[in-house]
């Protein structure tokens, strides 16, 4: 199962990364005339004969309710075009190929949520190593001291742990100017994820430095006079990264379910850049989740992510876990 | 002995006839209506108010001398039964009600008029929208009090909107006259103050205010309106405003009959519609709004007096007053697919500041401008303006690259923030960099009235029929004169001609000159673009079919007679 | 015990402090000249932004100006709120206590369906009822809340029995009392249990590990070797050892129910303190930003406090540590 798992999550990262080649179209690219298109069928058979895969035309009417309905026109056809521009397939314009559909400005979804998928995934990937940093320093340093070194730094942890998390997030966005681009804004987010958790981090790795400094081979280095900064990076941190593997794998979870969250109040990633979390923005109402449900298909890869990684969390906990008991005794 | 017989028989005819009656009528009275709003109050004080939230609370606390009639949209009396006027149009005396009792009980009189005209309105020192409005060529009306039902209102020119203005809300003389004495009125009647100290004379009063939740108005028990029976005025027991940011949580509320009635956007209009028999409502279409929604930049050369920096960046502000910019703009406007996407077709485009619902002095032949991205780009570089190699950033004349904020609040009406969005994407493809900054509304509000520092902004103003109300806005010295107001004299040779237009328009009786001159009124805006218009939306609104007496009307919305609204039993 | 408490006591108050300390820097270091827009705001009086500049000592140094403000709450001062015109107090009593509603209601709903559950999947280990458990379970701590709520909101919409969103029907004002706890218990449904979803689920399985880590254990051995029967073996013994533990957690479960509801009010317009805060930030009211937050720390301090004191409690072997 695990496996399963981190296979999937290798090929959203993967596909995540060339998002610019499987998309057909960029995150920008509007088309009005297809608000809320339908998943467009790619067609490969053409009055019972198989052909080269094609897309119909498709117009926008209302119906007597003011609803969207889009007619198909059998005589437009829009071949599918393959590594034209750069892009593993297309269609010439004006037709548009939504393989899931269409969001309120014409924009396709399925390019919209790999490139959504770079955002998403790597505000969890950097955020993490921000708060792996931070934990292991402030964890190893407080573990290894020991006493009042341990017990300062750990009351510092406390008091990030004191503040609920969505909370904290919140109050550190009140304090993001207003008029921040979209790179800044990215980054205050993924300093404020990393704020958010490194706490925790950093007790997990202090509670192991703690009970790893009294080993044998640590103690013969501070009797040779290695200096203990060398011990700490050297000696303990290796020793706790497997363990903390698992726990990183999990924090990213957390983090990508922060960020959505964050996005999806307004106060995340900012149009037209796509976030998974933005992305669901859209779909929080009746009316879009009624007439466009593909619309909620950011909500789905997000779960799908959020549970490989804890999956595959669980999986390295359970693999190191006793390894680590018995060294510990 | 025939006598006896007839008298019988008229006893009978009697009987029958009362027996009739006894049954054709049950009692309309009891029962409530629940509504939302998607904003808690600014204020209860109606003479301070600025927003149309805090409006359409204390419009139904308070009533004025006449009122509109919501179909033939002509003046009315209300709290004046009648009025004359003098030959030379400049004296008019009102002669008010007897019958109308303020809700603590206290009797109506001339004296409250007086107050509220010369102490309130007219105080120097009270911060109150309608001064402007209420005040010709810097003079304000003479107000007397003749006798105890009788007031004098001496104008010093004629004055064309007069008897529609005299709607002005009355406030009680008896409560604010000590608050007015120590100079603390502007700061009375705020929404912490308890619900049963706001008095006013309208048909329902304050209840219960709980911040962020909801606002419980109940019967006025000495209304002085009566029904075309005779009957005594309200019906309805309650009324109850729930506060509602999310328009979603607000259409879920009215699904599950926790709402009697929804205003109801074109994109709720396919879900909603297709459930009026099951869930026993009716959508009511009431036509074109008169609520715009532009966006403008700011062109306040001004300098903010706590930290002596200019409102606008001196760069920008090159940018925003140069009318080509503005021309360039306006042509990236796709009125069209905004009115498709947002509203699933409901909506007109809006060219101009009136709407075609303000009926008389409505002008439809103003310059139109087209969605044409390719004209704007041209007018960019006829303008001096160019465009980088490579990465086709817009740069002005002096190489600064065009970048701005657009400012838009998010409390759910007429989808501003994805208009917003749809027109920031256009304008990124004319090379602009514009970053959408959503505020909350009220924040939005005291930018653009208090602290100015603002670049561009999405919002709407609330309209109407008679085109001199909109004063506060086309006056160079109005306070809603967004792009820069205040203004000690006219800034420019449009906005002096605007000045003038409203000045004449306010003294001309006749009704065709008048137009004449509004007609020039809005063909100026059009050209000259202080603000860029999007799209009017169409008012509808859901109501639930048990309620008796409704006519919507786009100038009144659903419930303009909320005091004759009932439920059928 | 009590010389524990105590020094729980001083901790707490320390940490507390460190907190509030944390986020007034974080307010002072937003940008912008907050209170000069104040000045120019009509509809706020010259007295009150003058009083408040006072209480304040806006011009001197942050430490001063911090050092002001704690003084200020102690002394029931906690700051205006310039969005909604009023003392922040006015505004954050009642929210509190609506999140505290919504916390504690999804705490008790999580711990009454977790124990159980964990249990079962425990006992009935890698049969079909655990396998389905544990894929639950990972689906449910996987699925953004939100995104749930707004499914769940949609569901109840055509389900048509359950209101959709907000606290109070409007006419609770005018109800009983016992029908205003109904309205309530009605209007908490949907947001209590979607926000105890995933912490039921997480909770599952750490009471299912406990539980199997007990069910190895030697004295479970010995306790069945002398032939008590396996309801009591389970029930008296086992579960009271795996269930202790457990209630280390309560305070980090407090922690993540308090954060998770923040996103669940604003989703299914709950009145609580989250919903507030975002209202705050969106409108950039300082110390409504700095009440709210130093508010949820407090809340969850004193959960913590509380949880360590049923802990204490609980575990006698901490109690005979003490002595």
């Amino acid at each position: 199962m695990a496996l399963i798992c981190f296979w999937t999550l290798v090929v959203f990262y993967a596909l995540a990364i060339f998002a610019d080649l499987i998309s057909p179209y960029s995150y920008k690219d509007e088309d009005r005339d297809f608000s809320y298109c339908p998943p467009t069928a790619v067609e490969f058979m053409d009055h019972g004969q198989w052909v080269q895969p094609f897309v119909y035309g498709r117009a926008l009417t209302f119906d007597s309710t003011h609803r969207r309905v889009y007619v198909i026109d059998q005589a437009q056809k829009y071949p599918m075009r393959f590594f034209k521009g750069g892009r593993l397939f297309t269609v010439d314009a004006p037709g548009r190929v939504y393989l899931w559909g269409a969001d309120a400005r014409g924009r396709d979804l399925f390019s919209r949520i790999w490139y959504g998928a770079r955002i998403s995934l790597s505000i969890g990937l950097i955020g993490v190593a921000i708060s792996f940093i931070l934990g292991l320093l402030i964890g190893g340093i407080a573990g290894y001291y020991g006493g009042w070194v341990d017990g300062a730094l750990m009351r510092v942890c406390e008091m990030f742990m004191m503040i609920p998390g969505f909370y904290l997030m919140l109050a550190l966005r009140a304090a993001v100017p207003e008029n921040f681009n979209s790179v800044q804004i990215y980054f205050s987010v993924v300093v404020i994820l990393a704020l958010i958790g490194w706490a925790s981090l950093a007790r997990i790795i202090r509670g192991m430095a703690l009970s790893l400094r009294e080993r044998d081979y640590v103690l013969a280095a501070k009797t040779l006079g290695v200096p203990d900064i060398v011990i700490i990076l050297k000696h303990i941190l290796p020793q706790t990264i497997s363990y903390s593997m698992a726990t990183l794998m999990l924090t990213v979870s957390s983090y990508i379910l922060a960020e959505a969250g964050l996005s999806v109040v307004g106060l995340g990633i900012q149009d037209p850049i796509p976030s998974w979390g933005n992305l669901l923005s859209d779909a929080m109402g009746i009316v879009p989740v009624i007439f466009a449900p593909w619309i909620l298909l950011p909500g789905l890869f997000i779960f799908l992510a959020v549970m490989c990684f804890n999956v595959v969390g669980d999986a390295l906990r359970d693999a190191f876990d006793p390894m680590f008991n018995e060294g510990a005794s | 002995m025939r006598q006896n017989k007839l008298f019988f028989v008229f006893l009978i005819f009697l009987f029958i006839f009362r027996a009739h009656f006894a049954h054709a009528s049950p009692s309309r009275y009891g029962g409530s209506l629940v509504l939302s709003i998607p904003s808690d109050p600014k204020t209860f004080n109606d003479i301070v108010s600025t927003d149309a939230y805090s409006g359409a609370i204390t419009g139904m606390l308070f009533e004025g001398l006449t009122t509109a009639d919501p179909f033939t949209l002509k003046v009315i009396p209300n709290l004046a039964r009648s009025w004359e006027v003098s030959p030379d149009g400049l004296q008019w005396t009102f002669h008010l009600r007897r019958d109308v009792q303020w809700f603590d009980g206290t009797a109506f009189s001339a004296d409250d008029v007086v107050f509220t005209y010369n102490d309130l309105i007219y105080n120097p020192e009270i911060p109150s929208p309608s001064k402007d409005v209420l005040t010709i060529d810097g003079k304000p009306f003479k107000v007397e009090k003749v006798d105890g039902y009788t007031v004098r209102f001496t104008l010093p020119v004629k004055f064309a909107p007069f008897l529609r203005s005299m709607a002005q809300t009355i406030l009680p003389r008896h409560c604010l006259w000590q608050a007015v004495k120590v100079k603390r009125f502007s700061f009375t009647w705020g929404i912490d103050t308890p619900p049963d100290q706001i008095i006013g004379t309208g048909p329902f009063m304050l209840s219960e205010y709980h911040p962020g939740e909801r606002l419980v108005f109940k019967r006025n028990p000495h209304y002085w309106k009566r029904s075309s029976q005779g009957e005594a005025l309200p019906y309805l027991d309650r009324v109850i405003y729930l506060i509602m940011q999310d328009p979603q949580a607000q259409l879920l509320k009215f699904m599950d009959g926790e709402i009697d009635a929804t205003p109801v956007r074109g994109s709720d209009y396919p879900l909603l519609k297709p459930m009026e028999a099951k869930k026993d409502f009716k959508i009511y279409e009431a036509g074109a709004g008169y609520d715009s929604n532009f966006v403008t930049f700011n062109q306040n050369p001004g300098v903010n007096s706590q930290n002596h920096r200019s409102f606008v960046d001196h760069v920008k502000l090159s940018w925003f007053t140069n009318l080509e910019f503005r021309r360039a703009v306006a042509h990236a406007i796709d009125k069209k697919r905004i009115i498709e996407i947002l509203d699933n077709g409901f909506g007109l485009p809006q060219n101009g500041p009136m709407s075609p619902s303000s009926g008389f002095f409505y002008d439809p032949d103003v310059t139109i401008y087209d969605y044409n991205l390719d004209k704007a780009r041209l007018i960019l570089i006829q303008a001096g303006f160019k465009y980088r190699q490579g990465d086709q950033t817009l740069e002005d004349p002096s190489g600064h690259p065009v970048e701005f904020n657009l400012y838009t609040a998010d409390t759910g009406t007429a989808g501003r923030e994805q208009m917003a969005a749809i027109i920031r994407s256009d304008l990124e493809r004319l090379g602009m960099k514009v970053n959408l900054v959503p505020v909350e509304f009220n924040t939005l509000v005291n930018k653009l009235m208090a602290s100015f520092d603002w670049d561009m902004v999405m919002i709407g103003l609330t309209g109407g029929v008679e085109p001199h109300f909109g004063q506060n806005v086309w006056l160079s010295s109005g306070g809603l004169h967004l792009w820069d107001p205040h203004q000690i004299t006219p800034a420019t040779d449009w906005e002096k001609r605007l000045d003038e237009i409203y000045d004449e328009g306010a003294q001309e009786l006749d009704e065709n000159k008048r137009k004449i001159l509004y007609d020039e009124f809005q063909r100026i805006v059009a050209d000259q673009l202080p603000v860029i218009y999007t799209v009017l939306n169409m008012d509808m609104y859901a109501v639930r079919n048990k309620f008796g007496n409704l006519k919507p009307t786009v100038n009144g919305g659903a419930f303009h007679n909320i005091e004759e609204i009932y439920i059928k039993k | 015990m009590i010389k524990h408490i105590i020094q729980r006591f001083c901790s707490t108050i320390l940490l507390l402090l460190a907190v509030s300390f944390f986020t007034f820097w974080l307010m002072h270091s937003t940008p912008g000249n907050f209170f000069d827009s104040l000045r120019l705001n009509p509809q706020i009086s010259q007295e009150t932004v003058a009083r408040y500049e006072k209480l304040y000592h806006l011009n001197d140094h942050l430490l001063v100006q911090y050092g002001h403000w704690i003084f200020n709450i102690l002394h029931g001062e906690w700051g205006y709120s310039f969005y909604y015109n009023v003392p922040v107090t006015h505004v954050l009593g009642s929210r509190l206590f609506n999140t505290f509603i919504l916390s504690f209601t999804s705490l008790v709903l999580t711990w009454a369906a977790a124990i159980p559950l964990g249990i079962w999947a425990a006992l009935r280990r890698n049969q079909w009822v655990d396998r389905v458990l544990s894929v639950f379970s990972f689906a449910a701590f996987s699925t953004p809340s939100f995104f749930l709520a707004v499914l769940v909101l949609y569901a109840a919409s055509r389900w048509g029995a359950l209101p959709l969103g907000g606290m109070h029907s409007p006419h609770y004002d005018d109800m009983s009392f016992i029908d205003k706890i109904k309205d309530t218990a009605l209007h908490l449904v949907i947001p209590a249990s979607v926000l105890s979803l995933s912490a039921m689920a997480s909770l599952q399985r750490i009471m299912r590990g406990n539980m199997l880590g007990v069910l190895r254990q030697q004295y479970i051995l010995a306790a069945r070797a002398k032939g008590l029967p396996e309801r009591v073996v389970i029930y008296r013994h086992a579960l009271r050892n795996a269930f202790n533990p457990l209630v280390t957690l309560l305070g980090y479960e407090f922690a993540s129910l308090l954060s998770g509801a923040a996103l669940i009010e604003i989703v299914c317009s709950w009145p609580g303190l989250g919903s507030l805060l975002l209202t705050a930030v969106r409108a950039k009211d300082i110390y409504l930003v700095m009440s709210a937050t130093l508010l949820a720390g407090v809340l969850l301090v004193i959960g913590n406090v509380l949880a360590d004191i049923l802990l204490t409690w609980v575990d006698p072997r901490i109690r005979y540590e003490k002595k």
